[in-house]
């Protein structure tokens, strides 16, 4: 009778005796009632092999106090779970798309970049894609075709870019943008030249709004102009003859006009609004100069302004830029901008707006008081999902419940890079319902922290903003 | 050495040589009168004095000429004591150094000749011809008094003159004789006078090292064999050899046992090891000696006749099998507690990248779960505890608790790997853990486990051998997958260990003509690591037979690649051996020819810093190819493999590298930021980190993603906040690119393996030793990584665990006398070269006092900070055993 020690997990089993004339089986019952390890689930190693269950003792060369070692564990034996993960490499391209969190981009197809922003910022606007998918494929009589085909080409643009991961080949749109404004199908040694994204943009919006008018002439302004128009009150001023007379019109930006005093898009827009033209006083029987103040009488949902950085250089005979740097917020206030009627109508929601954002700060307050660092966050990020609601609560275009508070939120950046219109580069900088930042370099997407987006306002080389949207924030009342 | 250059250089030369032949004539005289006017009265006292033993010495009165001489030379050494500027005595005589050599030839054979001769030997000093060796020779035929008297400069010029004349009789096969007498005068002279880099200069150059061992004592044998050790880097062969023979020598006779044994280890010498083991009698010392050898990674097996007791010898041979290497390097996170397991998202801190990482995606990728199961494995290496793989698994619900099932694939059999990684040394908990992937019925897990096995015994020997055991019955299994896991865990367990057993059951599958080609790649890898540096000529033969079977398709294959690695690896750091293999690679198909070439040739020279072969190499690395051709890469690597071994070499290296880099071929590109990567593995220095930072955004993907990969390699368990910023940087840039994004996360994890408290470093000991097995590993993956696409990237993640080879914990742990780890406070600095200067200068510098265990960084030295202790080795790194100093009074 040989003893032997066997070293199992962090134990030793010292001096265990082996019957040589058994079968090693019965060596591994033994152990079984030792380390609870059933005998088909040990490995024992002796000296570089296993025992096995038939194996000889005697050609083993077992030596008295030899040590051995077992493996083997009495654990339930490893499943695989029975729905196995899902992974992201399996999955369709659409579902990869909506984990990505934001869509794809769009492949340039020869100095198309200032299509391609244009669309992708105006792509962030949901209630457009809403009314969009709404539009009658028919065409009705009022839209002429070529707008029809636009505005459908627009609706399948928007759904395939939701549906992709990779960069979509704007191709169908792009034929059909050429269709309705010539202008942009110029060519240029053979090339396609590059255009003004402005240009682009309005003449995108006049057609929606064009098509997107609702059947019945009713008192309803088409969704277009909902979203995006504003009406401006101006006061015309003669001060030769003292005349003065108002009018109103119905624009879908405002500009923001740069001299050599303004550093803010704020003082911008005041400039924008101030103007001096030329027509024929009634009074004085000549053509006179007469001071334009405009002043905000309605105000959309979607605040476009769009930055006057270009301006025909009759030297150069080509739209030249300008590099001022002007800073904008990502919080714009406008209502100092407005008409007194609407500053009235303002009133309230603003205090309301003041009230709700004082009490948020009170709780910050008494919440840092009384404990710190997390909770802190825990406030800051409860702060900014009341944000999001609030945002969402204006879905319902002109609900009852949800008001203007004149104060608007950056939602996306139009860029241009280059020295004038018709030629260096233009990018776009959307801010996605998640509150990140996505930068649309044509087909290259990328994220982007938020401050840097506040730093593309020029004074340099870099990308500059030219058309900035803002988003207003509307409150329940 | 070769003697100093004549200072007044060619110009003076010809003028002293005209002042020697002639006689000092108007010339002179007229210089004379001018100089006179300057001198002072005591000069000018001892300049006539001087004149007037000149006329004495010729004078025909034996006993006048006598008193001269004798005047004379009292005057010169009086003087010569320094020699800041010529000795008066010296310059007076100038003038006259023709007259007496004219003399002394017309002088009979007699004591005094003798000693105008001497007289003469020290003037030759400043006034011999360059070449003439007067100096020598009138030291031969002269009185052969005290060689020292004459002062230090002297002696130094008679050294350089005698090598001079050795190398001229070498050529003409005369007697050395004479010369040896004088040879042995000076070796004892400088030896006494803490000149021993002089001593050993002169040995060196008339090629009779044996010398010194007459000459040694007790105060200056450490600074003679510091000397030796470290000029043997730059020797060529077979002299390094040679030269370390002798401190070997030098150090056993001194009983200087563990510096004895780390030349053992150098020298690769299981002989000299035995004696050693044989020598020392002090039991307490053969366990440091134990360490030392874990240290560097060898099987050694110890006989009745090193240690008697066999339970002594039971418990040495533990020491030496590692296996308390897991219980220390616990000790040592305990200390600097950093138990606690971290997660992936710890390491990856994608809070600090605010806004530019992608939203938490809902649904698992694969990529990026392998990865983190990657990094996971090598943060939490050895601490047995993680986030992923070690908590509880929920039953079988598959949810959050099983992180192994969250792989996909062959990615299985990374994550299943990756427990043993988290084991790492500790064979008992980590065959338990792994246990139950062996009853799973997914190949890719099975495989998984069976590398597990391997990797949880890397480095750790065991009489049971449970690696052999557990893996050998899956090498024939009939899943490719499960063997490459059998077999890859071979090669990691048993690298080094040149077992039989192995070969037997792994040759037959490099021949076997339907084993697939992944099977057959690595089973050539574990062989060239069992048998690494071994020259087996029966591995070799299987290999090369392998190679020739090879199909041109298979030929063109990224796996195939491993064949002539493994066959490299037989030959690591073994210089010539390679040659016969070499010869036959030439014969091989072309496409794999020159990649072998490469291969061997970086293998067998690796480690030696071989200038010829660095020049060999880069000659390579200026052709301009075709394209196709892959043999550059392992060219490039092999520059890095040849030049690592010492400071010097290293710098050039890194400097050469950026010129390989500009004007190189692509595929030199992709190798380069590889060879910068093993140059300063776990070694971030700036100057190559800014590079690789710079790389790692190369438009070319292949060479910024080795450059990341590298990036994590010379921050390898460093945890360098500036890579691991870089590394995050680069994270959120590639955010897209799941490949590149994928080296970033293996970069981080590397950067923070062991959570900052191992390094990959093959070298040890003070940079003296390399470890085998260690650059194996390394060299394994960095050929792995010269086609990333298809291995790394691919489906062959799993040959980054072959960098568990080379991990080991950079650190330094004091055990007391029963082996329980002991804190005493040590100084941490910057390692101070102190080669070759004289008395006992400081060894670090910049130091900070810590208690132990510390942690090491690269270039850090340590010393023990308290005279209560006297540690056993001189080398205090890794386990170092502490005794305490019978004479140390508490104060």
């Amino acid at each position: 009778m040989l003893t032997v020690s066997v070293k199992w997990q962090k134990k030793v089993f010292e001096s265990i005796e082996v019957d040589t004339l058994q079968p090693p089986y019965v060596f591994k019952a033994q152990l079984y009632d030792l380390s609870g390890v059933p005998p088909e689930r040990q490995k024992i190693m002796v000296k570089g092999g296993l025992l096995k269950d038939d194996a000889d003792w005697s050609t083993l060369g077992l030596k008295n106090g030899q040590k051995l070692m077992m493996m083997g564990t009495a654990d339930e034996i490893l499943k695989a779970p029975e729905n196995g993960p899902v992974f992201m490499e399996d999955l369709p391209e659409e579902e990869q798309a909506a984990n990505l969190g934001y869509s794809a981009g769009l492949v340039n197809l020869g100095n198309t970049c200032y299509m391609n922003s244009t669309m992708q910022c105006l792509k962030s606007v949901p209630e457009l894609k809403s009314e969009l998918s709404n539009y009658q494929s028919a065409r009705t009589k009022d839209v002429d075709q070529t707008s029809h085909m636009l505005t459908v080409a627009t609706r399948e643009l928007f759904s395939e870019l939701d549906k992709s991961v990779k960069a979509v080949a704007p191709m169908p749109f792009w034929m059909v943008l050429q269709k309705k404004y010539p202008q942009f199908a110029q060519l240029h040694n053979g090339n396609h030249m590059q255009q003004d994204a402005e240009e682009c943009w309005t003449q995108m919006l006049y057609t929606l709004s064009q098509s997107l008018k609702p059947p019945s002439p009713t008192e309803d302004p088409d969704a277009v102009k909902a979203l995006f128009g504003l009406n401006l009150r101006s006061r015309l001023h003669c001060q030769e003859s003292s005349e003065e007379s108002s009018e109103t019109e119905s624009v879908f930006s405002l500009k923001c006009h740069i001299s050599h005093e303004v550093n803010h898009l704020h003082e911008g827009l005041k400039h924008g609004l101030k103007g001096e033209l030329e027509k024929t006083s009634p009074a004085l029987g000549r053509t006179a100069v007469y001071i334009k103040e405009s002043l905000i009488d309605s105000l959309p949902r979607y605040l476009t302004v769009q930055f006057v950085r270009f301006f025909w250089k009759r030297e150069s005979n080509q739209k030249a830029k300008i590099l001022r740097k002007v800073d904008y917020p990502l919080e714009l206030d406008v209502y100092d901008l407005c008409s007194e009627d609407l500053r009235k109508k303002l009133k309230a929601p603003r205090q309301k707006l003041r009230d709700i954002e004082g009490q948020k700060l009170g709780l910050q307050a008494s919440a840092k008081s009384s404990s710190k660092g997390d909770d802190v966050k825990m406030t800051d990020a409860e702060g900014s999902s009341n944000g999001s609601g609030e945002l969402s609560s204006g879905d319902q275009p002109g609900g009852a419940s949800s008001h203007m508070t004149g104060i608007y939120d950056l939602v996306s950046v139009l860029t241009h890079k280059g020295r004038s219109a018709d030629s260096g580069h233009y990018v776009s900088w959307v801010k996605q319902e998640s509150g990140k930042w996505v930068q649309y370099d044509d087909a290259n997407t990328s994220l982007q922290r938020e401050e840097d987006i506040t730093k593309l306002s020029g004074g340099g080389d870099w990308h500059m903003a030219y058309i900035v949207m803002y988003k207003a924030r509307l409150i329940s009342m | 050495m070769a003697p100093v250059p004549d200072p007044n250089s060619v110009g003076g030369g010809a003028k002293r040589d005209e002042a020697t032949t002639k006689v000092p004539s108007k010339d002179s005289k007229k210089k004379d009168d001018k100089k006179e006017e300057d001198l002072s009265e005591e000069d000018l006292q001892l300049k006539q004095n001087l004149e007037l033993y000149v006329e004495r010495v010729q004078d025909p009165n034996p006993e006048l000429q006598k008193a001269a001489l004798e005047s004379m030379r009292k005057e010169i050494r009086d003087s010569t004591s320094s020699m800041t500027s010529v000795p008066k005595p010296l310059k007076f005589l100038r003038p006259h150094y023709g007259v007496l050599k004219e003399f002394h030839v017309k002088m009979a054979e007699s004591d005094l000749k003798k000693m105008l001769a001497d007289i003469l030997s020290v003037l030759a000093l400043t006034m011999s011809a360059e070449g003439e060796r007067e100096s020598l020779n009138y030291r031969l035929t002269g009185s052969e008094v005290e060689i020292g008297s004459w002062g230090h400069e002297y002696v130094r010029n008679l050294a350089g003159e005698i090598a001079e004349e050795y190398t001229m009789r070498q050529g003409e096969e005369s007697s050395i004789e004479d010369l040896m007498d004088l040879v042995q005068q000076i070796v004892s002279f400088h030896m006494k006078h803490n000149a021993e880099t002089e001593a050993v200069d002169l040995l060196m150059d008339v090629e009779d090292l044996d010398l010194l061992l007459e000459h040694v004592d007790s105060t200056n044998f450490r600074r003679t064999c510091n000397y030796l050790t470290s000029a043997a880097k730059y020797l060529p062969g077979p002299d390094d050899m040679l030269v370390l023979d002798i401190a070997y020598m030098i150090y056993i006779k001194f009983a200087e046992y563990p510096n004895a044994l780390q030349i053992a280890l150098f020298l690769d010498n299981m002989q000299y090891v035995k004696q050693v083991f044989t020598s020392c009698t002090d039991l307490l010392k053969k366990k440091q000696f134990c360490y030392m050898i874990a240290r560097q990674g060898i099987t050694f097996v110890l006989d009745q006749d090193m240690v008697a007791n066999e339970q002594d010898r039971e418990a040495l041979q533990d020491i030496v099998n590692n296996t308390k290497l897991s219980e220390g390097y616990l000790t040592l996170a305990r200390d600097i507690e950093v138990m606690e397991a971290k997660t992936p998202e710890d390491i990856y801190k994608a809070h600090l990248l605010d806004g530019r990482v992608s939203s938490g995606a809902s649904v698992d990728s694969a990529r990026q779960n392998l990865s983190a199961t990657f990094v996971n494995a090598f943060v939490n290496a050895g601490f047995g505890q993680d986030k992923l793989m070690t908590v509880p698994s929920d039953s079988t619900s598959g949810s959050a608790g099983n992180w192994l099932f969250k792989n996909k694939e062959h990615g299985k059999t990374s994550a299943a790997a990756s427990l043993g990684m988290i084991q790492l040394w500790d064979v008992n908990t980590g065959l338990a853990q792994l246990d139950k992937y062996f009853h799973s019925s997914d190949n890719p897990v099975i495989a998984g486990a069976l590398l597990g096995v391997g990797i949880v015994n890397c480095g750790i020997k065991d009489d049971c051998d449970p690696a052999f055991a557990l893996l050998a019955d899956y090498i024939d299994n009939e899943d490719s997958s499960v063997q490459i896991g059998a077999i890859m865990g071979l090669g990691i367990a048993c690298a080094g260990s040149q077992k039989d057993q192995i070969r037997s059951r792994l040759s037959p599958i490099l021949n076997d003509a339907k084993a697939p080609l992944d099977v057959i790649a690595f089973a050539a890898l574990s062989l060239g690591m069992i048998y690494v540096g071994s020259c087996n000529e029966e591995v070799a033969q299987s290999i090369i037979f392998a190679l020739m079977d090879r199909s041109e398709a298979e030929l063109g294959e990224a796996l195939t690649r491993f064949l002539p690695l493994g066959l490299g690896l037989l030959y690591l750091g073994k210089q010539e051996s390679v040659e016969a293999t070499a010869e036959v690679s030439k014969t091989f198909n072309e496409k794999i020819r020159k990649y072998c070439d490469m291969t061997l040739l970086s293998c067998a020279y690796a480690g030696t810093g071989n200038v010829l072969k660095v020049q060999d190499l880069l000659a390579q690395c200026g052709e301009h190819l075709e394209k196709g051709d892959i043999h550059q890469g392992p060219a490039v690597i092999g520059l890095a493999m040849v030049a690592m071994s010492e400071e010097l070499g290293l710098d050039m290296e890194i400097r050469s590298l950026e010129r390989v880099l500009q004007y190189g071929e692509p595929n030199i590109r992709r190798a380069v930021p590889l060879a910068l990567g093993l140059l300063c593995i776990s070694n971030p220095k700036v100057t190559v980190m800014d590079t690789l930072s710079r790389l790692s955004h190369d438009t070319d993907s292949e060479v910024a993603m080795a450059a990341i990969i590298s990036l994590g390699l010379i921050g390898a368990g460093t945890n360098n906040a500036r890579i691991a910023g870089m590394l995050r940087n680069l994270s959120s840039y590639y955010y897209k690119d799941a490949s590149l994004l994928f080296c970033v996360r293996i970069a981080q994890g590397f950067v923070h393996m062991g959570k900052g408290l191992l390094t990959l470093n093959p070298f040890h000991s003070e940079r003296l030793l390399l470890s085998p097995t260690a650059l194996a590993g390394i060299v394994t993956l960095l050929h792995a990584c010269l086609d990333m696409r298809s291995i790394i990237l691919g489906k062959y993640h799993y040959v980054l665990y072959f960098l568990v080879l080379a991990m080991q914990p950079r650190m330094m742990l004091t055990v007391d006398e029963n082996l329980k780890p002991i804190s005493v406070p040590v100084r941490v600095g910057q390692a101070v070269d102190v080669v070759g200067q004289a008395g006992r200068p400081k060894t670090i510098t910049g130091f900070q006092t810590h208690s132990t265990p510390v942690l090491l960084a690269a270039g850090e030295r340590a010393e023990l900070a308290t005279e209560k202790y006297i540690p056993l080795s001189p080398i205090l790194e890794g386990f170092v055993i502490l005794k305490e100093n019978p004479d140390y009074r508490e104060e």
